[in-house]
């Protein structure tokens, strides 16, 4: 809890990362040059398929990744210190401190043969020296804070013993025992009823809110994105295509891809028979496709697409794309196709 | 160096230390095995386990390592020996009785007389008398009390029927009275001393034997000892009431036998026992080569356990061990032996040609080597003999290897065989030989394959883990094994000859006549014989020979007589008869350790002298 | 709980039943000879035979010699409760010998267990933290040698070196505790290192591979993510986890060892329940064969039960009805 609360400062700086791994079959180039910040109060939505890099890169700001098989480059600047210079043990004292994360599937994420609650205590004793006793009121307090009723009783229980949306509600308690500064979820509803989701996010919502952090929310899922997230960065076979604030990324999309998630998201609004998905896979990140990785599957592309890979470019405050299309055809392509499909406003 | 003169000084002086110092050696062994003196405990390495047949009770017990133990420590007879090797530990000498007695009426009754101050140890502690031989004699009758060798004796009046329960004791044995004992036989039986110098025949006293009826080898839990030891603990036991009967601490059956001195034994009584060491333990091991390790650095002063090969080169070999190394005849013929029923070897010129193709030496090799053992040359071992056969060799080739020319000579006439002397008609082939399991018996089955091969015999091997209840099983008709191996019971060649080849003793299992020589065509029907049970046709040489005769008319002479009997007898069975291919007489090897400074060995049980030897103290 | 451990008990009764029964039967129906006609020299008369096969209690069927066996059993015979008989050949209590040598068997399997439970696993999380470098490369190696090398060699190897040669333990055979704990110690200390030299080979790579699978478990990630230090999190979230496989191989390895230790026990001389059982075998002895039997399948029926038991709370996953 370095930063004064309350402020707009920047949290999380990303500058340049750049993540291989050294495989037995080549090097995998998993993120590519990416770059974005976060400030307290905000929602970074992070979206894109599997293999795009993303959890990788929550994984790289963690400290996660093993770097007996990842090199790393870039700077990851958390309150003006690097995250990748610093040693195991610094490292160790800011994860789960200062930064935590929570994941997908909470039911593989608690450890099946210890309490909810001594999970929990645990995290709290492994930055702080206070007793065992104190540690396990403190799990409670939270496991109440994020909505599980007759928190003391049920922090007793084992990790089977709780539903799905409960689990991920500790989870989330866990990662919040020490009022840390960022809040990574990566993917945090993915594996729960489409009526938990919503509670889960809400509660994301209510977190950021009560205890004043920045959240990275991890998704393949724009619909997730577009409810709570005040940023949103579009990810493309490890490199990012498209990022801004959200409205405006939903108001005017400009990157291809971003279009095709667009009309590929199921909504009220929407006519089902009207669903487009994006044709293809995604690509081999061993051997990705030269150019503009996207260009395989891009309705839009043209010549100069499969030789140069665009850099990502400003339109207009704080909104970036990467793509060799013209403005005037990003907008014209948005307002006569897109936006009518989805129903958004041109 | 460079003078030569001092070259030379400095040799002579090297040499003439070494001279020195072997002499000291030399010396310090010779004044080590002339210090006999008494006290100390001689301990025992046993192998595995004691493996009694009757748990060491003396009316049941019939293993060789038993019968030397209760010679010499705890089992006195009427009869015994001189506990010594050779022939000289084969005479039969007085033990209990005051002197050896010739028999009287034409052979059939022999009178004993009870040496006074032989004694039974604590706690019965009394003087032995007749009612204690008759005793022992009733034990070994009774089926019930697990007799295994009271077929020898069925030769003294009204053995038979106090054995059947038909009368309440033995008429032909008498106590005219308390210290003189009585035989009146059925008829004259030359080896009889023999007989009653088995350890079975040793006087037992009945309150305490009495609580063991009809419980084979629970007695020896209990066993009363008339001989220079006892039990550890005996004489602590309450024989006030059978009830009140526990073992006595010294013996358990399975982990050792500790035996200290008999406080009641009088040495003047005895002149065939000296009785050094004041303790002798027999203790169970359960790996040879740990006894043999033990046996080196003084823990055990003997064994009673198979040696390693490296254990015994190293003893067979080093010069500076050599006075810890000892071999004396085993008394035990290791032979093939061949179905007289089954064909081919129903053909007595198949017989003698595998006696003559057959490379003993190789088999011998098999088994260790000549260290081992000697070549058997005829059925019975030269020690038996007092070595009067020991130029007889029928079936002699070079080296031992066996002789080509020589077995295919022998199968002409055969009508299995063609002219060349190969065994050719269909019978030859395939015959069933019946092998062991043992660490030696597929070396010595190959042997046998390569060597039968040449006279054109084939087999089909059947290996058995245990083979012998096969062999001994009459109703399987096995051809031809390879695993037996006979020894005597006692040092009369009749031991030998009467339960190999007597036809009339054979029993449908249990059997030991594997060859079946002497069997009778009913005897064929009712043991379920397959094969060819004709007497002997000349012409042929097939067909079924028995000596039955021969051993009636050998049986009740004495003297040289009887020897010259037997050693015809032995002669019309390996070249007339030829039941077997004898290959080895064995060595008993014994290793001591440097704790003992006079070892003897007891020609009887072929087992070390345990009342002869001493040990430093 | 308590319903279901009842169960369990009364199900391994009927189990070591069964293996009494198959053992009656391989005894009587397997041809390798009467057993009495070791007990009647070597001119057996019919009648010796059937006498001697009386006493064995060789001569009625087997079904009926097994109900016989069963009802001394729990009704005690002259040696006292349960009853066992004696042995064919030297009339000792099969009840007291199993009772003095099963403290050496049980002494010497559970020394040898403790040390190899600690070492393999120790060995175990070594390799799998340090997997593929030249440490990991050793462990698996040496486990390999305890594996390969017989026990008999080992053994005799050992006494060679470290009693003979060196004079630093006791020799073959056993002390009991009573009577010295110095020498009960030195005399097992060489038979314990052995025996356990086997399975510490097998304990090692089980928990190495257990453990590396264990480590690629999400709450093994959450364990990191939590900021706890790598050491609490490989022992206390990654070991924890790769127990429950172990502790089931250990129960029965252990149980099985009771009669099947033989090896060790000859070549050092320790006279336990294997020697037993080995001596009876060879010598068609079935009341001690059966007398380790009995332990022997005991040991495992309950070992059994007991590692079911400590999988209930090891693992709060599992619930039994």
């Amino acid at each position: 809890m370095a930063a004064t609360p309350g402020s707009t400062s920047t949290l999380l700086e990303v500058r340049n990362l750049t993540v291989r791994f050294r495989t037995r079959d080549g090097v995998v180039q998993a993120v590519s040059d990416l770059s974005f910040s976060l400030r307290r109060g905000d929602t970074l939505g992070v979206v894109g398929e599997s293999g795009s890099g993303k959890s990788v890169t929550s994984l790289a700001v963690m400290g996660l990744l093993n770097r007996a098989y990842a090199d790393i480059e870039g700077e990851i600047l958390f309150e003006g210190r690097d995250l990748l210079k610093l040693s195991p043990a610094e490292l160790r004292e800011v994860r789960g401190r200062d930064v935590s994360m929570i994941f997908q599937d909470p039911f593989a994420c608690l450890h099946p043969m210890y309490r909810v609650g001594d999970q929990i205590a645990e995290a709290v004793r492994a930055h702080q020296d206070v007793p065992k006793k104190q540690a396990g009121d403190r799990a409670v307090e939270l496991l109440g804070a994020v909505g599980i009723p007759n928190a003391k009783v049920r922090a007793r229980d084992y990790p089977h013993q709780f539903s799905g949306g409960m689990r991920q509600r500790a989870m989330i308690a866990m990662a919040l025992v020490h009022n840390p500064d960022v809040l990574i979820a990566d993917e945090p509803t993915t594996a729960l009823d489409v009526t938990v989701q919503a509670q889960i996010l809400e509660l994301i919502d209510r977190v950021k809110r009560e205890f004043d952090v920045g959240v990275i929310l991890i998704t393949h899922d724009l619909g997730v994105v577009a409810e709570t997230a005040t940023h949103v960065m579009v990810m493309y076979a490890g490199r990012s295509v498209e990022q801004g604030i959200a409205s405006e990324i939903f108001g005017s999309a400009q990157h291809p891809y971003t279009w095709g998630l667009l009309e590929s998201m199921p909504s009220v609004e929407r006519k089902l028979d009207v669903l487009v998905p994006i044709e293809g896979s995604p690509p081999s990140l061993l051997h990705p496709p030269s150019g503009c990785a996207f260009h395989p599957r891009c309705n839009y592309r043209f010549e100069p697409c499969s030789s140069k890979l665009p850099s990502l470019e400003p339109i207009a405050g704080g909104h970036l794309d990467a793509c060799h299309l013209s403005p005037e055809r990003k907008r014209e392509v948005w307002r006569t196709k897109i936006a009518a499909e989805i129903g958004a406003p041109a | 160096m460079k003078n030569p003169i001092r070259k030379l000084t400095w040799l002579v002086g090297l040499a003439a230390a070494f001279a020195v110092a072997s002499a000291m050696g030399a010396s310090a062994h010779t004044t080590a095995s002339s210090t006999i003196k008494s006290g100390g405990t001689l301990n025992v390495g046993w192998e595995q386990a004691f493996n009694f047949t009757d748990n060491g009770d003396p009316t049941g017990e019939y293993l060789g390592e038993w019968f030397g133990i209760a010679d010499n420590l705890l089992v006195r007879t009427l009869v015994g020996y001189n506990h010594t090797a050779g022939a000289a530990g084969n005479t039969i000498v007085a033990d209990i009785a005051t002197s050896v007695p010739k028999p009287t009426n034409g052979g059939k009754t022999y009178t004993f007389h009870i040496k006074q101050g032989v004694m039974f140890s604590p706690p019965v502690s009394r003087q032995v008398t007749c009612a204690d031989e008759v005793n022992a004699m009733q034990r070994l009758a009774n089926p019930k009390d697990g007799g295994q060798y009271a077929f020898y004796y069925t030769v003294i009046k009204g053995w038979d029927s106090y054995a059947a329960g038909k009368a309440k004791s033995i008429s032909g044995i008498s106590c005219p009275n308390s210290s003189t004992v009585v035989f009146n036989l059925t008829q004259p039986t030359g080896d009889f001393l023999f007989r009653m110098a088995m350890p079975a025949t040793g006087p037992q006293p009945a309150e305490v034997t009495k609580c063991f009826e009809g419980q084979a080898g629970k007695y020896a839990l209990d066993l009363i000892s008339t001989a220079g030891y006892m039990y550890q603990g005996i004489d602590q036991v309450d024989i006030s009431s059978c009830s009140k009967l526990k073992p006595a601490s010294g013996y358990d059956g399975q982990t050792q036998m500790i035996l200290v001195r008999n406080p009641n034994y009088k040495q003047s009584t005895d002149p065939t026992r000296k009785n050094y060491v004041d303790e002798v333990r027999f203790l169970i091991d359960a790996s040879d080569v740990d006894i043999y390790n033990k046996v080196e650095n003084g823990t055990f002063d003997l064994a009673e356990s198979t040696i390693p090969n490296t254990v015994l080169k190293k003893y067979a070999t080093d010069p500076s061990l050599k006075s810890h190394f000892f071999q004396n005849s085993g008394d035990r013929t290791w032979y093939l032996t061949m179905n007289m029923t089954q064909p081919p070897f129903d053909d007595v010129h198949v017989r003698r040609a595998m006696n003559w193709i057959i490379d003993k030496a190789a088999l011998r090799q098999i088994w260790g080597g000549p260290t081992v053992g000697d070549i058997a040359n005829h059925i019975v071992p030269d020690t038996l003999f007092n070595f009067k056969l020991q130029e007889y060799k029928p079936y002699q080739t070079a080296g031992d290897h066996g002789s080509v020319t020589k077995a295919r000579l022998a199968m002409k006439g055969s009508p299995y065989a063609d002219k060349t002397g190969m065994c050719t008609a269909s019978v030859c082939k395939n015959v069933l030989l019946i092998a062991d399991a043992r660490a030696v018996d597929p070396g010595m089955v190959s042997v046998i394959q390569q060597d039968a091969a040449k006279i054109g015999i084939t087999f089909t091997v059947r290996t058995i883990n245990g083979a012998y209840p096969t062999v001994q099983t009459v109703a399987k008709n096995v051809p031809i094994s390879e695993r037996p191996g006979w020894g005597k019971d006692y040092a009369d060649p009749v031991t030998f000859f009467e339960p190999l080849f007597d036809g009339r003793t054979i029993i449908p299992t249990g059997n030991t006549n594997y060859s079946l020589v002497g069997i009778t065509k009913s005897q064929c029907t009712k043991l379920k014989v397959t094969g060819d049970c004709n007497t002997y046709n000349p012409k042929t040489g097939l067909g079924v020979l028995s000596v039955n005769s021969m051993l009636d008319k050998c049986s009740p002479l004495t003297g040289t007589a009887r020897t010259v009997c037997y050693e015809g007898m032995d002669k019309y069975l390996s070249t007339q008869v030829v039941p077997w291919v004898p290959w080895m007489w064995s060595k008993v090897t014994r290793i001591t350790s440097s704790n003992v400074t006079h070892y003897q060995f007891d020609q009887f049980g072929t087992t070390p002298a345990y009342a002869m030897i001493s040990v430093k103290s | 709980m308590t319903l279901y451990i009842i169960r369990r008990l009364l199900w391994a009764v009927l189990v070591v039943n069964v293996v009494v029964f198959i053992t009656f039967l391989v005894f009587f129906k397997l041809p390798n000879g009467n057993p009495a006609l070791r007990f009647v020299g070597k001119f057996p008369t019919q009648e010796n035979i059937q006498l001697a096969e009386q006493r064995l209690h060789l001569n009625r069927p087997f079904y009926i010699e097994y109900f016989y066996f069963v009802k001394n059993f729990f009704a005690g015979d002259e040696y006292g409760w349960p009853g066992l008989g004696y042995s064919y050949g030297n009339y000792v209590s099969v009840r007291s010998e199993v009772l003095q040598r099963a403290p050496r068997t049980l002494f010497l399997i559970a020394g040898a267990a403790t040390i190899w439970l600690i070492f393999g696993v120790a060995i175990g999380v070594l390799s799998a933290v340090r997997r593929r470098t030249a440490v990991d490369r050793a462990a698996m190696g040496f486990a390999l040698f305890g594996i390969s090398a017989p026990v008999f060699w080992l053994g005799l190897m050992a006494l060679f070196l470290i009693w003979k040669k060196l004079g630093l333990t006791d020799g073959s055979g056993y002390t009991p505790i009573d009577q010295g704990i110095g020498h009960w110690f030195g005399h097992l200390i060489l038979p314990w290192t052995v025996l356990a030299l086997l399975y510490i080979a097998i304990y090692a790579r089980l928990t190495r591979n257990n453990l590396l699978e264990t480590l690629g478990e999400d709450y093994i990630r959450t364990a990191r993510a939590k900021g706890l230090s790598e050491r609490r999190v490989i022992l206390k979230h990654g070991l924890r986890a790769s127990l429950t496989p172990i502790v089931t191989i250990f129960g029965l390895d252990m149980a099985l060892l009771v009669g099947g230790a033989i090896i060790t026990e000859s070549v050092f001389n320790i006279q336990g329940l294997g020697w037993l059982a080995y001596n009876g075998a060879i010598t068609q002895d079935l009341p001690s064969v059966l007398g380790v039997v009995i332990c022997t399948a005991t040991a495992v029926a309950l070992a059994n039960l007991i590692v079911d038991i400590l999988y209930a709370f090891l693992d709060p996953r599992v619930r039994y009805a």
